[in-house]
């Protein structure tokens, strides 16, 4: 006897009839005895034209579908043989022959003798489904390309304990780790034992607590090496928005910072110049007076000898004076450099025997020359550039008084420039002293006056040169100067 | 050396010094503290060489060099600077016409000397005309 009555019966197949799944139901010879009104509308035929029919051809118009039908009809038949409820994914064509995926649940009807009585398939429309799956899939394949092949900008991805999970290939360029040395290694690798400790910590909180943080940090480099990045980190949130990591976003900025140091420098300098300018001259008036009076008096002859001795120490004192306020104009000098076409490796020949008149060790300073044979000659002030040569290649001797090796290197900088590299292997230069290098006044030597190297700067300025330098404490130091081609 | 010549100086430390080192190369030395001073002298009496500071309060150095040429063009004038070699400066002053320039950053030696060289020169060559 039915548990239903004749009312719920009644309604128990309207609900079928409009429940918005494929409901069809065949007999063991696979005809069709029940369907939904979803049948017919997908397989776009009338129910008299379903019902009695088998079952593959009511969902499979198509002859073509003969690989489908095979996989599908394998499913059911298991469910037959074993008589076991399965699930399958198909793919039918509805009436306007567009695929619709379906996730199929096939159910053995069985008799109370465990006969197969039928069977029962219920289809639900995945087909919307599938296709955002889809075109996530692709968002997934943009992001995953992105993430490996940006390379201005390192992009790395930590899980919440600061392991590596992702690591792409602006990374590997710019931390010089390989993809497979780093990943689940723990992030505070690429930054200072400093920043793991305080800063890291910190970023992430503020991540976590705000959704995204921006910081100018210093990173390190697989030898070790640190370097200036502008780095943002962002969270990584899984698709139910629970936060499963971080992201950090590198961009190095290097070269900015660099530029930003040379224009400081060059303002600074072009201040000091004027001040400079300007002092020296208000102290041009009196010492010239000075100097004027004391030869006066020197060069009358019935001085005591006392008188004479202090006037000489006196002289020899305003002369001291005059030679730095020379300097110092020197280093203000407004003239614009005398251009004429110069040879370069002539002019450092030229230059080189100069150096023996100057007897600062008597230990051995061997001066290995490599000259570029294919160096245009530059436009440039001949006694302006003999002087920055003088001065770079004197100063190498001084910070070699055990000896070494002075090496003067031209070569030609990319058909633009002709690039000289003056190299000792002296005492060095402290990264500290470094910056200050090029600033007036300021000197590492026992007597120096802090204007040689001031000077230099300013005429390779004068000339739309540049001058570099790189020094390691008790290796050496290198000066670097780029003058245009004529 | 014998030379008539004024000083133009704006502080008088120099201008005495100028006046003891020239007095003893035996010249006849006048000093005056300002261009408009300088162009009043020129004006009345005849001087062989004016030294004539470029850096002066009032009238520069620059325009009163230019109102002496004008007044007097056979009127040999040099330069006395402060600020050293500057190659504008130099510029300028030729081009108004001064004979010669001298840094006070020199020893007075050669100061001595460069004075009387430019004024030979410049004399020699204005008989030559």
């Amino acid at each position: 006897m039915s548990p239903f009555t004749q009312e719920s019966e009644k309604l128990l197949f309207r609900l079928i009839d409009k429940a918005n799944v494929l409901f069809l139901y065949f007999d063991v010879d696979g005809n069709v005895s029940i369907c939904n009104k979803k049948v017919e509308t997908i397989a776009a035929k009338n129910r008299e034209d379903i019902l009695g029919k088998n079952w593959l051809n009511v969902l499979y118009r198509d002859s073509n579908a003969a690989i489908k039908q095979q996989m599908f009809k394998a499913v059911i038949d298991d469910s037959i043989k074993y008589r076991r409820t399965n699930t399958f994914e198909g793919v039918i064509s509805d009436k306007d022959n567009n695929e619709r995926f379906i996730f199929w649940s096939i159910t053995p009807m069985l008799t109370e003798t465990e006969g197969l009585e039928g069977i029962l398939l219920v289809g639900d429309d995945i087909t919307e489904l599938k296709e955002s799956e889809a075109s996530s899939k692709k968002i997934d394949e943009i992001l995953r390309s992105i993430f490996s092949n940006i390379k201005e900008y390192a992009l790395y991805v930590v899980n919440l304990d600061g392991n590596i999970t992702y690591y792409g290939m602006g990374s590997e360029m710019m931390f010089g780790w390989q993809k497979n040395e780093i990943v689940f290694k723990h992030v505070s690798l690429l930054c200072t034992a400093d920043d793991a400790k305080n800063k890291l910590p910190f970023i992430l909180e503020q991540v976590k607590r705000y959704g995204q943080y921006e910081t100018e940090i210093e990173l390190i480099r697989k030898d070790g090496q640190s370097f200036p990045v502008i780095l943002t980190v962002n969270q990584f949130l899984d698709a139910e928005s629970n936060l499963t990591g971080y992201i950090f976003m590198a961009k190095d900025i290097t070269e900015s910072k660099k530029l930003e140091y040379q224009i400081f420098q060059t303002e600074k300098l072009a201040a000091i110049g004027q001040l400079a300018a300007g002092m020296a001259h208000e102290i041009n008036n009196p010492l010239f007076v000075i100097s004027g009076r004391i030869e006066m008096l020197l060069a009358e002859t019935r001085l005591a000898r006392k008188v004479k001795e202090g006037l000489d120490i006196v002289k020899a004192q305003a002369d001291r004076i005059r030679k730095l306020v020379d300097q110092l104009l020197e280093f203000s000098r407004k003239a614009p450099p005398k251009l004429e076409t110069i040879n370069i490796n002539e002019t450092i020949e030229g230059v080189l025997p100069l150096l023996s008149y100057h007897k600062f060790t008597s230990a051995t300073v061997n001066i290995e020359k490599d000259l570029a044979g294919d160096l245009s000659p530059i436009k440039g002030d001949l006694n302006q550039l003999q002087e920055v040569f003088v001065n770079l290649m004197l100063n190498a001797y001084q910070s070699m008084p055990e000896g070494g090796r002075l090496s003067i290197k031209t070569r030609n900088f990319q058909n633009l420039y002709a690039q000289i590299m003056i190299s000792d292997t002296g005492h060095g230069i402290s990264q500290q002293d470094l910056k200050n290098l090029f600033m007036p006044f300021f000197s590492t030597k026992k007597n120096g006056t802090g204007l040689g190297l001031s000077i230099c700067y300013n005429i390779i300025k004068n000339h739309n040169g540049s001058i570099e330098v790189e020094s390691q404490v008790n290796k050496g130091t290198t000066f670097i100067i780029r003058l245009p081609f004529a | 050396m014998g030379y008539k010549v004024l000083v133009v100086d704006d502080e008088a430390p120099v201008r005495d010094l100028f006046n003891d080192l020239l007095v003893k190369e035996k010249c006849i030395v006048r000093c005056v503290s300002s261009g408009e001073s300088a162009l009043n002298a020129i004006d009345k009496e005849d001087f062989d060489v004016v030294l004539l500071d470029i850096k002066l309060s009032g009238m520069s150095g620059l325009e009163a060099l230019k109102k002496i040429k004008e007044l007097k063009t056979d009127l040999i004038v040099i330069m006395i600077t402060g600020f050293g070699y500057d190659e504008d400066l130099i510029a300028k002053s030729r081009e108004y016409g001064c004979s010669g320039y001298i840094g006070k950053n020199m020893p007075i030696s050669q100061i001595i000397s460069s004075f009387k060289l430019f004024a030979k020169t410049a004399k020699e060559k204005s008989k030559e005309i």
